[in-house]
């Protein structure tokens, strides 16, 4: 059974009176366990498949099915409430939030799902100890390297125990040590069956997926699934 | 529900302790508000009880026949030229009139009293009748009042108030003591319990009373007279009637003429005081509104700059699952936290404000206005959190989160 399955997906913007087609007639089906690279050329329409399939936005036209729920014909709190359980984020800014400590940046999504506070502590230290910073629980970011950085940004995507971790350009903004301690890691969340998703214009972070989908403008180019 | 709750108000107070010279700045308007609003009502509280002490001293039930006007539009100058108030005229109304309960008539200097070494200056002397013990509300403490016989004889006998006992008789007996009234001598027979200030200005306890027989003989040159008259509470209408025209008769007013004497009462006191109140109560509510309006506009200003500057982290938690009641919920609590945080700090203001009041008037901060003042603060911080805090909510995620 498929995950996420978009079907005959647009999104259209009206730019200065001329129609832009971000988007324009995709199908994807993403089954679970599957580990994805989305790539393309900038303004391929990459982002805002990220974002669809992210519920960050809904279709102009098309089916979005996230787990037999009709993800297009949701409100802004449905949407929200989708995100906070069966999706994690892994931004390339890592954008945790810079006063508080990695256990707390951690149990945010917990207090967005009305989690109680103990139950809470345990899932972000079980989280922060899954990425190896079992020992960093109460530093705050500034006090934490790049690498350490996305790792809690990680462990933060993984606390709710999401059915996708989305990320996007998770190595950008890291030098290529951490960025390869951190596609370690999420070759090891795969191992886990997690299904996990990258965006990524750069080939070498393609390849550690076992699919890969590329986008010309706003459709869908190529879907290469790597012989498992 | 209420883990939220904690990490709303959590955030607050780091977005308010990590800006705390904005913060402080922006509350300013709330805590002047908050400061003129219970600094009003501790002010207005002190002058109540003042003011309800100080007319339990006038009664309610009692006349005072005077030369002079104690309200009105008279020139001083025509009072000037009354007649004195006779006091003899003290027993023929006592003797006609049908309301009159007591009558005691009052002459009254001002002059310094001495015991050895130690003098006190200023002291007002009242001689009058015993029936004055019965008319006054304040009690003898200790000792006795002199008697009927002593009112109208020379005997030099005095009852004290406070001030005279704690100035002349610090750690002793004042009772069976002798102590000198300008240059005569008086033994003290009796102590009248503290009275206070009366509207705050002089003290009631810097009196002596004595038997008005003596005041006359010794001291009648530069007093002033009048007549107190306490009758039936419940017929001050007819009771004033009826002294204004016997009054009248005694002194033999011609029907067109106008009173040549003065019949005071509390009651103008009160409509004065209502005025002064009101005064009061209206400006500080003034100030306060005008206050709060613009500490208002300030808040939701800097409230409109906090959600620009945290664009991004709203973008992040939106991402992370938080809907726009979650978000709107977070921002109100942070406008209401400035809020509460000034109403606070004005509190705290008006409390030692409070305390150099209460050296004029003895007061109290009221409990009442302040919880009042609280309530106030958050309704402050509620009105003008809720525009930045709806910007916020309606943010699109995406926008937010690509915000640089």
């Amino acid at each position: 059974m498929s995950l996420i399955s978009l079907k005959d997906i647009y999104k259209i913007y009206n730019v200065g009176g001329e129609e832009v087609r971000a988007l324009d007639g995709v199908d994807v089906t993403i089954k679970e366990n599957e580990y994805l690279a989305i790539m393309g050329p900038s303004g391929s329409g990459k982002s805002t498949l990220m974002n669809m399939i992210g519920c960050l936005d809904t279709p102009s036209s098309g089916l979005y099915e996230f787990e037999g729920e009709m993800v297009h014909e949701m409100d802004d709190n449905q949407l929200a409430s989708i995100r906070n359980r069966k999706i994690g984020f892994v931004f390339q800014t890592f954008n945790l939030l810079p006063k508080a400590t990695a256990q707390h940046n951690v149990e945010i999504p917990l207090i967005y799902g009305n989690v109680r506070r103990d139950q809470r502590q345990s899932m972000a230290a079980e989280a922060l100890e899954s990425v190896g910073l079992g020992d960093r629980m109460h530093h705050r970011p500034n006090e934490l390297s790049g690498g350490q950085r996305q790792r809690v940004a990680i462990a933060r995507a993984l606390v709710n125990h999401p059915s996708i971790i989305l990320a996007d350009e998770p190595t950008g903004n890291l030098d290529s040590k951490s960025g390869r301690e951190i596609m370690e890691i999420f070759d090891a969340l795969h191992e886990m069956g997690n299904t996990i998703i990258l965006v990524t214009h750069e080939d070498y972070i393609a390849s550690h997926a076992n699919r890969t989908i590329r986008l010309f403008d706003g459709k869908v180019k190529d879907d290469i699934s790597a012989a498992a | 529900m209420l883990s939220l709750f904690l990490e709303n108000f959590r955030i607050s107070l780091t977005a308010v302790l990590a800006n705390k010279m904005r913060s402080l700045l922006t509350a300013l308007g709330v805590v002047i508000g908050i400061l003129a609003v219970t600094l009003m009502g501790t002010l207005i509280s002190g002058l109540d009880r003042s003011f309800e002490q100080s007319m339990e001293f006038l009664g309610k039930d009692v006349l005072y026949i005077r030369k002079f006007e104690w309200f009105g539009d008279k020139e001083w100058w025509e009072m000037r030229n009354r007649p004195n108030i006779k006091i003899k005229h003290a027993d023929l109304l006592r003797d006609r009139s049908q309301y009159a309960k007591y009558v005691a008539p009052v002459s009254e200097w001002y002059t310094s009293v001495k015991r050895g070494n130690d003098d006190i200056s200023g002291v007002r002397v009242t001689g009058t009748t015993n029936e004055y013990a019965l008319i006054s509300t304040a009690e003898i403490d200790k000792g006795r009042f002199f008697s009927n016989s002593e009112s109208r004889s020379g005997s030099r006998v005095a009852v004290i108030g406070k001030d005279i006992k704690d100035a002349l008789f610090e750690n002793e007996q004042a009772i069976g003591n002798k102590i000198r009234i300008g240059n005569y001598t008086f033994r003290v027979i009796g102590e009248v319990e503290k009275q206070g200030k009366f509207l705050g200005m002089f003290s009631l306890d810097k009196q002596i009373i004595i038997p008005i027989g003596t005041h006359q003989r010794l001291f009648t040159r530069r007093s002033w007279t009048g007549i107190n008259v306490k009758v039936d509470g419940t017929q001050m209408e007819n009771a004033s009637e009826e002294i204004t025209a016997m009054m009248r008769q005694l002194r033999h007013i011609r029907p067109m003429d106008e009173n040549n004497f003065a019949l005071n009462k509390q009651d103008p006191f009160k409509e004065q005081y209502a005025m002064i109140k009101l005064a009061i109560g209206g400006t500080g509510l003034f100030i306060t509104i005008l206050s709060l309006v613009v500490g208002g506009i300030g808040i939701a200003n800097i409230m409109f700059v906090t959600v620009k500057e945290r664009t991004r982290e709203i973008g992040v938690r939106k991402a992370l699952g938080a809907t726009p009641k979650m978000i709107l919920a977070q921002f109100l609590m942070e406008s209401v936290t400035i809020c509460l945080f000034g109403g606070l700090l004005g509190m705290g203001l008006a409390w030692g404000g409070s305390f150099i009041i209460d050296q004029f008037f003895p007061s109290d901060m009221p409990l009442g206005l302040a919880m009042t003042a609280l309530g106030l603060s958050t309704v402050v911080g509620v009105v003008s959190g809720l525009a930045p805090s709806y910007k916020a909510a309606k943010l699109d995620p995406i926008d937010a989160l690509r915000y640089e």
